[in-house]
């Protein structure tokens, strides 16, 4: 029901709010403007019999009771005839003359103000003709005069406009909620579709995107950028998938031979060639798990958060240590493995995996170069970077295909049938070099290949 | 000797009994955390492998709860997680020693007999000695047939750690954490070229071989 979704679209309830939140602000603003306009319009009056008396005090002063009939007579123009009343009583409260029959009962307000009312004036009992505000003024010879103005104008000109901003404000609130639903209803739409597209990619198809076309704005944005994820969604989806059809395709060259030797296990009924073959199993299946290891343990580096695992570590001793270690099978290989290393600053890693990182570096190196080849070592600081540098003799690896030796079980085409190896150890390299925020190139060391590799020391500073 | 055994994973315990049995231990597995417990705080072992991931009580807990009630049965700790992390936290706890699945048998049963020796030979000696082999720790002087042997420091380090744990078998992993101290997985035959030329020092020449390769293990130093 679409009723139900607007009423409980977000949007719907912003709006409402929205609306509740615009009606008391104008009612507010209504209010106020209504109280300054009567005050204005009361005050005009006030002024207005204010000048009246003054003029008929004059008038009074200068021509007695004459002189008042002949400032009644020249003021009350046809206009305001039924405006401004005035009248002159003597002491004993007679009336001298004047348009009105007497003084009637009068409240008083604000210092001097009177206000009173006259039923009988009009003849229009519900009319508002007949509130008046009057000011009187007493003579020393205890005549009193007063001039009244009736205001029944004033207040319905109130009226009127209070009427205009209720209605204003009724408008306003109606206008609010219908654009409210409208809005609304545009957006639960939009948002439907969206919703309805995604629902579809989620459950399978994964290569069909989210309309981006009828979608203008900021909706236009988030199918964009919903687009985009899915691209990478599908990328990863895609790399995953080739990583494991690397893995299937790798692995099912050790597993068929394992198989066939436990085949021919079983057909060979000599005690101690058994022995040396079920000997050769254990490795294969070693080796087999040895690769599943690596494969995890890349894993582990490239998702987890192992910052926690860095300390502080002299570079200089690690590789002190690698070459210690490896020199002597290189010696084995009549390989001359040379090393010059710089002090550098301390800085912060996981000595074990950049540990793992080098062996693997240098083993690659010792690996794929020839007897009687040599391989160097070097470790230099530039500024904040430090620099290491293992370069060797060896068959190095063609520049089209320098890329890929970093991916998962890729070897290069000539080392595969020569070299021992599971196509894991660069993929570590670059897994542990990436968790460090190293950098590594790959370069013609004419001949052989050079490895270059950038740590940032900024930001392995040590805390 | 008798192993107590928690672990919860029949195949793998099922392997782990039979493979010590057959060299020459008692076994009692326990297959959850909490029986675990009750046998190792009421049952005297000479060693527990204990997995860390247990139903109930975990096995950390149970080392810990161990420790703290002053038994210090040595513990060899099984996890799939290798993380240094968790080794870090495995040994903190008052595990002896950390091993992650999936292992070779003869890296449990070589790290098995280590713990169980070093309860033994805790105490500090100052001359190591195998036949004719002798290792002066104080003067830092290696003689065979009072020959004086000419050694790096390196495997001056790595002779040490095989002698004190002579007899045994000494797996690659075994000599990477404790003789280089470093975590990590060499792809090729490094330790072995080590381990050759020590041979070449300790043994060329002589009529004995001591220093022997067991093969899919690792190496022993032994007088037999």
């Amino acid at each position: 029901m679409i009723l139900n979704k607007i009423l409980a679209s977000f949007t719907f309830r912003f709006l409402t709010i929205y609306i509740i939140a615009l009606s008391v602000g104008v009612f507010l603003l209504l209010a106020s403007l209504y109280a300054w306009l009567s005050k204005g319009f009361l005050d005009d009056v006030h002024q207005s019999v204010d000048r009246e008396l003054v003029a008929l005090e004059a008038a009074w002063m200068d021509g007695g009771a004459e002189g008042f009939d002949r400032f009644v007579a020249e003021h009350n123009g046809p206009e305001r005839l039924s405006r401004y009343f005035y009248i002159a009583v003597n002491a004993d409260g007679e009336k001298i003359t004047g348009t009105l029959e007497h003084i009637p009962p009068t409240r008083s307000y604000r210092d001097k103000w009177l206000a009173f009312t006259l039923e009988a004036l009009t003849g229009e009992p519900e009319d508002s003709n007949h509130v008046f505000i009057a000011r009187s003024t007493d003579l020393a010879d205890g005549t009193r005069l007063l001039a009244a103005r009736q205001y029944g104008d004033v207040i319905n000109t109130a009226k009127l406009v209070s009427a205009a901003l209720i209605r204003s404000m009724i408008v306003t609130i109606i206008m609010g909620l219908l654009g409210g639903v409208i809005f609304a209803g545009i957006s639960v739409r939009r948002i439907g579709a969206i919703n309805q597209q995604l629902h579809q990619i989620m459950s399978g198809n994964l290569s069909a995107r989210v309309d981006s076309e009828s979608q203008a704005g900021d909706y236009g944005h988030l199918t964009d950028n919903l687009n985009n994820m899915l691209d990478q969604i599908e990328k990863l989806m895609a790399g995953v998938r080739q990583v494991s059809d690397n893995i299937a395709h790798d692995l099912r060259t050790p597993l068929t031979r394992l198989r066939n030797n436990l085949t021919a296990l079983q057909e060979d009924t000599d005690l101690n060639s058994r022995k040396e073959r079920v000997n050769g199993l254990i490795e294969e299946a070693d080796a087999l798990l040895a690769t599943f290891n690596s494969l995890l343990r890349i894993a582990q580096i490239e998702t987890g958060n192992r910052r926690s695992e860095f300390e502080k570590l002299d570079l200089k001793q690690l590789l002190g240590d690698i070459v210690e270690m490896y020199e002597p099978l290189a010696a084995d290989r009549n390989i001359s493995f040379s090393a010059s290393l710089s002090p550098v600053a301390p800085m912060c890693g996981d000595r074990n995996l950049l540990f793992q990182c080098f062996a693997n570096l240098v083993d690659n190196a010792i690996k794929y170069t020839p007897e009687g080849g040599k391989i160097e070592l070097r470790l230099a600081q530039y500024a904040d970077v430090c620099q290491i540098d293992i370069a060797d003799s060896g068959a190095g690896i063609p520049e089209a295909e320098r890329d890929k030796v970093f991916e998962r079980f890729y070897r290069v085409e000539a080392a595969r049938s020569e070299h021992p190896g599971n196509g894991l150890g660069l993929s570590m390299v670059a897994a542990v070099l990436k968790q460090h925020g190293g950098e590594i190139t790959l370069k013609d060391n004419r001949p052989g290949l050079r490895v270059v590799i950038n740590l940032n020391l900024r930001s392995l500073e040590p805390a | 000797m008798r192993i107590l055994l928690i672990e919860d994973d029949l195949k793998v315990a099922d392997y782990i009994a039979k493979g010590l049995r057959e060299s020459g231990y008692s076994v009692e597995h326990a297959a959850d955390g909490k029986s675990g417990l009750v046998k190792a705080t009421s049952e005297e072992y000479d060693a527990m492998i204990v997995d860390r991931m247990l139903p109930q009580v975990d096995g950390l807990t149970i080392i810990q709860t161990m420790r703290a009630s002053g038994n210090d049965t040595p513990v060899l700790i099984l996890s799939a997680l290798g993380d240094v992390d968790d080794r870090v936290k495995g040994l903190k706890a008052g595990g002896d020693d950390y091993l992650v699945k999936p292992f070779a048998f003869a890296e449990l049963l070589a790290r098995i007999e280590v713990i169980l020796r070093r309860q033994e030979s805790n105490t500090t000696q100052t001359k190591l000695r195998i036949a004719d082999l002798e290792m002066d720790l104080l003067a830092h002087k290696v003689t065979r047939a009072d020959q004086v042997l000419n050694l790096q420091p390196r495997e001056y380090k790595l002779l040490e750690y095989l002698m004190r744990h002579a007899g045994q078998v000494v797996t690659r992993t075994m000599l990477l954490e404790n003789v280089w101290d470093y975590h990590f997985d060499p792809q090729t035959n490094v330790i072995d070229v080590h381990i050759s030329r020590l041979r070449q020092k300790i043994d060329k020449g002589f009529e004995r071989t001591l220093l022997t390769t067991v093969r899919g293990a690792g190496y022993k130093l032994d007088d037999t």
